[in-house]
Parts: structure tokens; C-alpha cells; sequence
């Protein structure tokens, strides 16, 4: 098949619209049902009912052993007011989101768009830039990185050879999150396997007719890459931030589930663990899961509120 | 990356060019897997090196790491840790894919009563930090009779539960051009026969996307896994790997970089088998690159 | 309307696990905590059980110290518990006091007790109630590694020494050898907990209140963090690398030349730090009141909600009072505290479990009766302990200020 004239088969998708007939259309709500099926099941049962327990409980004092005792507000009102290690942890949450974001999808872009020109040995780079991906972030990984930097391990070496001296980035406040973010950002994987794929569905006649037309290389990228990738950026923006206002294991991992040096890298979900888990106060773990939850369905709203004037779709449909 | 950005002379890139782009990526790839051959480097150093040495190369080659890993843990052999988890990667991976891609195609091409709010609802459901529905899902787990059964690791995957992979591929069929579909819908085509025959093979990049990251996650989620597996013989690769490793008393780190790089073979092998499959799949597929 | 709803689902929640009986056989499910080599011996001995008991199957499961604590709060709150399960000392209060835990008294018949030490037996006792049974014991020590503290011409660690001879001896170490001479102990709540019985106090009270104020803790963590500026325990890059695990302790690393920890994990230095490997006892108060007191190194504690109390007893009997099984199972699980098997094992016992037991012998008779187990709230403290002492020794919080926030905390933890 073609897709050279996308946008004129777009303009006509919608044309037949307004003729459908009426019983089309219930046979049509019909078979959405069937395919939502499985979704509807699990939204109610797995997602549903166990966030309307979630919320329940944080309006009380749950210790997993003995039943809820009702407090009301009492959870929320001592997270805002009464515990500093609670704001740290935001703090250590905003930071990490600002920093490990930008630079991983930086990061996927870039060599996605490197492996997209190139001709030969394009699977092998793919597979090879993947392999940090593979590793999730598991003990023997976390090891590795507390070696690789910290005190005169390798990162430390490099830059004292360079006149640098840090003594080491995970056992220092200042620069273990810095460390836990590139543990993140190291495994870019996912992000450009979603770039590339995002790449391989932009016609390749548009860059024809823009060389015929003598645009240049940076004109084509911003005048076709761009706005056709920008949905899988989009794609790719709002779920690494949300991943990243979630981010758990590698700090677990790196920190031994202490979130230290000084509270540095105690991520927001690290405390709630620890509060939830470790300290064994549920109703105040599920208050900053909703809490946690708000935050980031604001942060998206915005997200996708400004894409508006940014994410480009190809037809827009019915809509 | 520089070779977008600078100035061009042509169309194609000029040989210099082209071996810059493939020194610029073998100098990232140095960097970027010298931390994986830390693992492997390690899972071959003596106990006394693990941790307090930070050479790379061991001062000897330790292979009884190797043995001792092979000998599996608790009494359960590696190739059993291995079939199970391969069979709850599977399952998940199959689960993914089919409900996934059902429930993206209702959202990207049907209309129905509450689109919006649903979909809506979907995308929050990304938001939720699992920590919190923990317990909650536990007990309904629990009352159903499912815990120390593989139902609660595979389950959730044909319920669509991962709202992140009905997104990515309601984001893919959204690109999609439409003609195909209207051409058989004039043909007669239901919404079914055009879901299967027309929609279903387009969307194989992003339903192999599905699969991968499925297969990979679901290999390395240690955490889901320790709630609900309770008898050894039903263990996993990834939870055995943390046996090894107990604060309260001797570690055996050297066995467990073993068996983290024994854990790692099978994703490696899948990815790699995939690979090829992925770039077939969009060859074949019609939407060139 | 969801909250009536899903109240509903709590409470009901709390049924029983009912795959405990299969072809006519009593299932019972035991899980602890542990590594590999336990695991071998436990399997040992639990298929001697088996085939003493030919009607019962013992289901095990273990994982690592962390993760099985996750694990085993999950399933509790899931009304899930296995029949038998492993506890640590910081468990039993909140298993106890949460409805999870057998009445094991009411067990007699099956579960002897008269050969455990009495003080220890009593830590399994919440509310008058025995919830958990002792398995083995352990205590603390200074480990440290002969030959370097020889070389440095140090006195070596004695009975009796007080914690200024330890602090002057770590000077001195570090003086000699270049490098600290312990772990700094501030963020240690256990090495806390021994310093304040050698002055007489203790973490808790018996009404399970907190036995220290803001004074005491102030002074500990000016005491340590003294210590650290003058480079005599470790830095704060190295404190805060602390996970439990033996290969981080500067120990191990090379960063120091002593530990603190308890007597069996210390097993973990062997193959790091060689044949010089000692264990010595620990600090007392200024006028020789020792700290350090033996503690069970873990329970053993049946489920409420079990279908079978009595073969649980008699499961918790067989690992704790059986010869056989404790000859198979050896110090694994700390130096039993049963004591006419302890004086069985003895002279079987080799490497390391046998230093652990000629350095238990060389203190037992001069120590204090443990404390009852900790309140629940003493969980979450441990791990705040070493958070605020992170914030004095990176120089963040003075050592007044991080006393104040820990026993603000520590209030609101042990009065929940």
C-alpha cells in the first residue's frame, strides 16, 4: 500500500460520516463493548475496586493487622504540616523528574535518529543500545553501579584523570541522585525502540518530495520529523514523566532501600514503601498515593492541554 | 544529533559522515556497556572481590560462581526456575497483546457511550503507583483462591490491566491511515472482519513493541512475584536471584552475578530473536520507514 | 457507599488459606528468612520430620531478610499467614498485637518449653501471652581483624572495657594504621541500645514507652560524631553505604578496621578478611554495666488462623527440641537456645559457628537479661535511627536538632 496522500484520504475518512445510518451506529457501540470487554473486567476488579479501598483507607489508621480506624483528614493534614522528610522527598521527586526526563528522551531521540540514516549494522546498534534496557533495575545491576560510582570506583578515576575530583557520586547528598538518574537514563531502551518505530511510520516520500523541493537536512527535520513524530513524543513525554513522578526500584536498588545519602534520593514512592510497608502505616501510604496521584494528573492535564499546539495526528478522525 | 542538524551537501551522506555517525555510536556503545561488563567481569571474581574490589578484571577466574548457581536454590533446579519463568513471561506476553490491542481499537476507532471519560480513566490509571492498590488486590487474589498460583502475574495482562501498552497502541492505530479500513467497511466489512484483517497486521510494530517490553518487565518484576509465588518449586529466575543475597546472614554475591547473567540469557536470546522479527514485521507491514 | 463496600471486603478478607489438606495429609506451610546454605540444612531437617510424622507435609519457603518481611506482612494482612513462619524479635509486638499470632501456651502438650532459658523465652511474650518461641541466639560484637590491630601494637578488645577505652583505642587505630578504627556505631539504633543499658536505661519501658529522651541521644550522637570529625570511625560516605549486608560494612571494604554487628552475619567476613578474624566483646558503661545482653536471633510462631495448631506445635517442637534436627541444623540459625542441646552441638560444631560459640561462652553469666520485645512503632524507628544520624554526619542537622526529630517521631510511633 501507499500513503502518500494521507491527508487527502483523511478529508474524505470523515466525509461518509453524516450519511451512516442510525443502526450502523448502534451495531458499531455494540462491538466496542465486546473489544472493551476485557478491559471493562479488569478496570472494575483489578483497578477500580482496589483504588476505591486505596482511598478509603486514607482517611484512616491502617496497620494491615488490625481493621481501619476512621481519622478523617487527619493522614493529609500531618503529611503537609507535620513531617519534614515527607517534603524532602518531593523535593528529591521534583528534581529527579526534572533532570532524568529531558536527558533520557534527549538521549533516545538522538541516537534514534542517528540509527534512522544509517544503512548498514542498524540492528546491531539497536540491540546493543537496548541491552542496558534488559537488565530492569536489579540487585546485581545496583551493585554494579554502587561500584562503578562510588569512592575510587571507575566514574570517580576517569574524573580525577580529568582534574576532577567528586570522591565518588552515590555516598554524596549532591550527587547520588544525580547517579540514580542515570541509571534511568542509561536505560533509554524503551523510549527509542518508540522513537524508531514512530520514525519507521513517517512516508519516506515526504523527505523525497522535500529533497526535490531542495529543502535541507535541518529543514526536514523540523518541517516533517518533528511534526510527524510528534505524537510518539508526546507519547513518550507523558509516559516517562509519569514514570518518573513513580520512580521506585532504581533508588530501592542504588540506596538499598534507604533513599540515603541524607534523604537524597528518598523518591516519593520510596517513602510511601516506607511508610506503607516498612513503618506499617497503610492509611498514610494510600494518603500519599492520592495525593501522589493528583499531582501527576495535573502535571499530565498540562501536558496535554499544550499539546494541542503541538502534537500533529495524521487525521484527526472522528473526533 | 550532528548528523541532522549540520549542514548538508547532498542527499546522501558523504563517507566521512557516515564513518563519524558509526564512530560517534561504537564511543556511546563503549560507555554504555562497560557497566555490563562489570556484571559479567564479576560474576567471575573470588567472594573477597565483589564488593571490596574495583578493577574490573578479577585477579582470577572464579567459575564455581557458575556451578553454584547452576545447582539452582532450595532444592529447585535452574532449568525449572527457568521454564517458570518463561511460562508467566509468556502468558503476560500473549495476555498483553491480545486485550491490549482489543481495547486500543475500541478507543482509537469506535465511537461509544463515555469515549472520553473512559479514556480518561485509562490514562489515570497509568498515574496510580501500584504500591497503593498492593493490598487491596492481594485480598481479592486471596478470596479468589489464587495466591501461590501463576492467575495473579498473568491475569491482569488479558484483563488489559497495563493501560501504558493500550495507550501505545491506540497512539499507533491513531497514525494509521484510514483509507484501508473505509474500503472495507464499503466492502461490507464489520467492525470485527476490519479489526482482524485490516487493523491487526498494520499495528504489528507496536504489538511487537507490546510483546518485547512485556516479556522483559514481566522477567524482571521481582516484586509481584515475591507477593504471590509461595512454594519453591513454582519460583521464578528473578526471585531466586535475591536468595542469595540475605542481610541477616552470609550473602553469596559472586553465585548471584552468575545467575544474573544466566537470568539475563533468555531476554537477551528473545530480544534478539524479535529483533529480526520486529524489523521484518515493518518491512512487511507497508508502513516504510 | 465504597468505603461501606470496601470495608466489607477488609473485613472479610481475613479468612483461612484452605489448600492445607491434600490426599488425606495435613499440609503445613513454613516460611522464614535466610540463604541457601539454610535452606539445604532446613530441607535436612524437615524431611526428617516428615518421615517421623508420616501424616504431616511441610511446605517451605524462604527468601531474603527484607523481602520476606514484605512478603509475610502481605499475606498476614491478606488473612493469608502460613502455619508456621519465622519472626523476628522487631515482628512479634505487631504480629501479636494484630490477632495474627497462635496462643503457643495452650500448645503444651506438643511444644516443650522447660529447656529454654527462661529470660529468653520470656521475649516471646507479649501482654503475658507466649506468641513465639525463641530458636536460636545471638549477641553483639566488636569484629575486627587481629592481625592489622596487632601490627598497630593496640590493646585488643577485653571483658569489661568501657566505651571511652573502646573510643581511645579507635584513636589510636586510626592514628597507627591511616584508617578508622571502627564503623561510626551512630547510626546503629542496636550499637545505641547497648551503650544506654550500660548506663542503667533502656530503648523502651516496660509499659512500652520510650526509656530515653532527646538528652541521651544528643549525647550518643555528639559522642560518635566527635568520633568521625577526628577520622577515628568512619566518614559519612562510608556510613551511609550501610545495608546490612556484611560486604558494605568499611570492614569488609577496607575502610576500617573493626565492626560492629551481630555474632553470626560476622561470619560474613570470613572469606574477606582472612584467618585474623576475631570476635570481642562490647563496650560497657564507665562502671563495667555490661550493654550487650544475648538476644534471639529469631522466633518461631504459629498462625492464628491455621487449621492445624497442634501439628504446627509440634513442628515448632521438632526444629527447637529435637537433637537429630538440631544436629542438622546446627548454628544456622543462631547457637540453639534450647541448652541441653546447645552443650549436645557443642563439640560438633566447626569454623566459624564454633568461634560464635566460644565467644558466646566467654560472656554468658556476665550479661543482663534481654528486654520484651519491642513495640511495633521500633520497625519503622531502626530505619529512622540511621536516616537522622545521616543528616548529623553529613554535617545537615546538629546532633540536638536530629535527636529532637527522631524522638518527635519515635512519640508519635510508639504511642500509634
Amino acid at each position: 500500500m501507499t500513503t502518500t496522500d494521507i491527508p487527502v484520504q483523511a478529508a474524505r475518512a470523515q466525509s461518509p460520516e453524516p450519511s451512516r445510518k442510525p443502526r450502523g451506529k448502534r451495531e458499531r457501540e455494540g462491538a466496542a463493548w465486546v473489544f472493551l470487554s476485557p478491559w471493562v473486567l479488569g478496570a472494575v476488579v483489578l483497578t477500580l475496586l482496589p483504588m476505591a479501598v486505596s482511598l478509603y483507607l486514607s482517611f484512616t489508621d491502617y496497620d494491615l493487622f488490625n481493621a481501619p480506624r476512621w481519622v478523617g483528614f487527619r493522614n493529609y493534614v500531618q503529611m503537609f504540616t507535620e513531617d519534614p522528610r515527607y517534603w524532602r522527598s518531593v523535593g528529591a521527586t521534583l528534581t529527579y523528574v526534572v533532570i532524568a526526563v529531558p536527558l533520557q528522551l534527549a538521549l533516545a531521540l538522538a541516537v534514534a535518529l542517528a540509527l534512522k540514516s544509517m544503512r548498514r549494522g542498524k540492528a546491531f546498534y539497536r540491540s546493543a543500545f537496548y541491552a542496558p534496557s534488559l537488565l530492569g533495575a536489579s540487585m546485581s545491576i545496583a551493585l554494579v553501579w554502587r561500584a562503578v560510582f562510588n569512592d575510587g570506583g571507575t566514574v570517580d578515576n576517569v574524573l580525577s584523570g580529568m582534574g576532577v575530583h567528586t570522591g565518588g557520586w552515590v555516598n554524596k547528598p549532591g550527587w547520588a541522585l544525580l547517579a540514580v538518574a542515570l541509571l534511568t537514563v542509561w536505560q533509554f531502551g524503551a523510549p527509542m525502540v518508540i522513537f524508531l518505530a514512530g520514525l519507521q511510520q513517517i512516508p519516506a516520500e515526504l523527505y523525497e518530495a522535500a529533497a526535490v523541493d531542495g529543502a535541507s537536512r535541518r529543514r526536514q527535520f523540523i518541517s516533517i520529523t518533528l511534526p510527524m513524530l510528534s505524537p510518539v513524543l508526546f507519547f513518550n513525554l507523558v509516559l516517562q514523566t509519569i514514570q518518573a513522578f513513580q520512580v521506585f526500584t532504581p533508588a530501592f536498588a542504588v540506596s538499598g532501600g534507604k533513599g540515603g545519602p541524607a534523604d537524597s534520593t528518598l523518591f516519593y514512592t520510596l517513602y510511601l514503601y516506607d511508610r506503607g510497608f516498612v513503618a506499617s502505616h497503610m492509611g498514610y501510604a494510600s494518603a500519599m498515593a492520592w495525593v501522589l496521584l493528583i499531582a501527576i494528573g495535573a502535571v499530565t492535564a498540562v501536558l496535554f492541554r499544550t499539546s494541542r499546539s503541538w502534537v500533529f495526528y495524521a487525521n484527526e478522525g472522528e473526533r | 544529533m550532528t548528523t541532522t542538524t549540520a549542514t548538508t551537501a547532498g542527499r546522501r551522506p558523504l563517507p566521512w559522515r557516515r564513518v563519524a555517525l558509526h564512530a560517534g555510536c561504537l564511543a556511546a556503545l563503549l560507555v554504555m556497556l562497560y557497566p555490563l561488563a562489570w556484571l559479567v567481569a564479576t560474576s567471575l571474581k573470588p567472594a573477597d572481590e565483589v564488593i571490596a574490589s574495583l578493577n574490573l578484571l578479577p585477579s582470577k577466574l572464579e567459575w564455581s560462581n557458575y556451578s553454584t548457581a547452576l545447582d539452582g536454590v532450595d532444592d529447585v533446579s535452574v532449568g525449572r526456575l527457568l521454564s517458570n519463568s518463561l511460562l508467566i513471561a509468556g502468558g503476560a506476553v500473549l495476555g498483553n497483546v491480545i486485550s491490549c490491542s482489543l481495547a486500543a481499537y475500541a478507543f482509537a476507532r469506535l465511537r461509544f457511550r463515555f469515549r472520553g471519560p473512559l479514556f480518561a480513566f485509562m490514562i489515570a490509571t497509568i498515574m496510580l503507583p501500584h504500591h497503593a492498590v498492593l493490598i487491596p488486590q492481594y485480598i481479592i487474589f486471596n478470596q479468589l483462591g489464587m495466591v501461590n498460583t501463576y492467575w495473579p502475574l498473568i491475569l491482569p495482562k488479558f484483563l488489559a490491566t497495563e493501560a501504558f501498552f493500550v495507550f501505545l497502541i491506540v497512539q499507533f492505530m491513531r497514525g494509521l491511515p484510514r483509507e484501508l479500513e473505509e474500503a472495507a467497511r464499503i466492502d461490507g466489512c464489520g467492525p470485527f472482519r476490519s479489526f482482524f484483517l485490516v487493523v491487526l497486521p498494520l499495528t504489528r510494530p507496536a504489538l511487537i513493541t507490546t510483546a518485547i517490553f512485556t516479556f522483559i518487565w514481566t522477567w524482571n518484576d521481582f516484586f509481584t512475584q515475591l507477593i504471590y509465588l509461595f512454594s519453591p518449586e513454582k519460583f521464578t529466575l528473578t526471585l531466586a536471584l535475591r536468595s542469595f543475597v540475605d542481610a541477616s546472614s552470609q550473602s553469596a554475591f559472586g553465585p548471584m552475578f552468575a545467575m544474573s547473567v544466566i537470568a539475563l540469557l533468555p531476554i537477551v536470546l528473545f530480544f534478539l530473536a524479535f529483533q529480526r522479527f520486529l524489523v521484518e514485521g515493518m518491512a512487511n507491514s507497508g508502513v516504510k520507514g | 457507599m465504597a468505603a461501606v463496600l470496601t470495608l466489607g471486603v477488609l473485613l472479610t478478607g481475613c479468612g483461612g488459606s484452605d489448600e492445607s489438606s491434600g490426599g488425606g495429609k495435613t499440609v503445613l506451610r513454613y516460611t522464614w528468612w535466610g540463604n541457601p546454605d539454610r535452606a539445604a540444612r532446613t530441607h535436612e531437617a524437615v524431611a526428617l520430620f516428615e518421615k517421623e510424622h508420616p501424616g504431616i507435609t511441610v511446605q517451605t519457603s524462604f527468601a531474603g531478610y527484607e523481602a520476606y518481611k514484605q512478603k509475610l506482612a502481605t499475606q498476614a494482612a491478606g488473612g493469608d499467614a502460613p502455619d508456621v513462619m519465622q519472626l523476628d524479635y522487631r515482628q512479634i509486638d505487631q504480629y501479636a498485637s494484630g490477632g495474627i499470632l497462635l496462643d503457643l501456651g495452650k500448645q503444651k502438650k506438643a511444644l516443650r518449653t522447660d529447656e529454654i532459658d527462661a529470660g529468653l523465652l520470656a521475649t516471646g511474650v507479649v501482654d503475658g501471652t507466649q506468641y513465639a518461641i525463641p530458636q536460636g541466639r545471638g549477641t553483639e560484637t566488636v569484629v575486627y581483624d587481629a592481625k592489622q590491630w596487632k601490627a598497630a601494637g593496640v590493646a585488643l578488645p577485653r571483658n569489661g572495657w568501657t566505651w571511652d577505652d573502646w573510643a581511645d583505642a579507635m584513636r589510636e587505630l586510626a592514628k597507627k594504621t591511616g584508617k578508622p578504627g571502627s564503623v561510626d556505631p551512630g547510626q546503629s539504633e542496636d550499637c545505641f541500645e547497648v551503650w544506654l543499658r550500660g548506663q542503667g536505661k533502656t530503648l523502651y519501658t516496660q509499659d512500652r514507652e520510650l526509656g530515653f529522651t532527646a538528652d541521651d541521644l544528643t549525647r550518643w550522637w555528639t559522642f560518635t560524631d566527635k568520633l568521625r570529625r577526628e577520622g577515628a570511625v568512619s566518614a559519612a560516605e562510608q556510613t551511609t553505604q550501610l545495608d546490612g549486608t556484611v560486604e558494605n560494612q568499611p570492614l569488609a571494604r577496607g575502610k576500617a578496621v573493626s565492626d560492629f554487628n551481630w555474632d553470626a552475619p560476622a561470619s560474613g567476613f570470613t572469606p574477606i578478611v582472612g584467618e585474623g578474624l576475631t570476635l570481642g566483646p562490647m563496650p560497657s558503661g564507665t562502671n563495667g554495666t555490661p550493654g550487650q545482653y544475648f538476644k534471639p536471633s529469631m522466633f518461631m510462631g504459629a498462625a492464628a488462623t491455621s487449621e492445624h495448631p497442634e501439628e504446627s506445635a509440634a513442628f515448632i517442637d521438632f526444629m527447637i527440641n529435637d537433637e537429630k534436627a538440631a544436629k542438622i541444623l546446627g548454628a544456622s540459625r543462631g547457637i540453639p537456645v534450647n541448652e541441653p542441646i546447645r552443650d549436645a552441638i557443642g563439640p560438633g560444631l566447626k569454623d566459624f559457628d564454633k568461634t560464635i560459640a566460644d565467644y558466646q561462652d566467654s560472656v554468658d553469666g556476665k550479661l543482663e537479661a534481654p528486654p520484651q520485645a519491642p513495640p511495633s512503632g521500633d520497625n519503622a524507628l531502626q530505619t529512622t535511627f540511621g536516616r537522622d544520624y545521616d543528616q548529623v554526619s553529613f554535617e545537615q542537622m546538629s546532633p540536638r536538632e536530629a535527636a529532637e526529630d527522631f524522638i518527635t517521631e519515635a512519640k508519635a510511633e510508639v504511642r500509634s
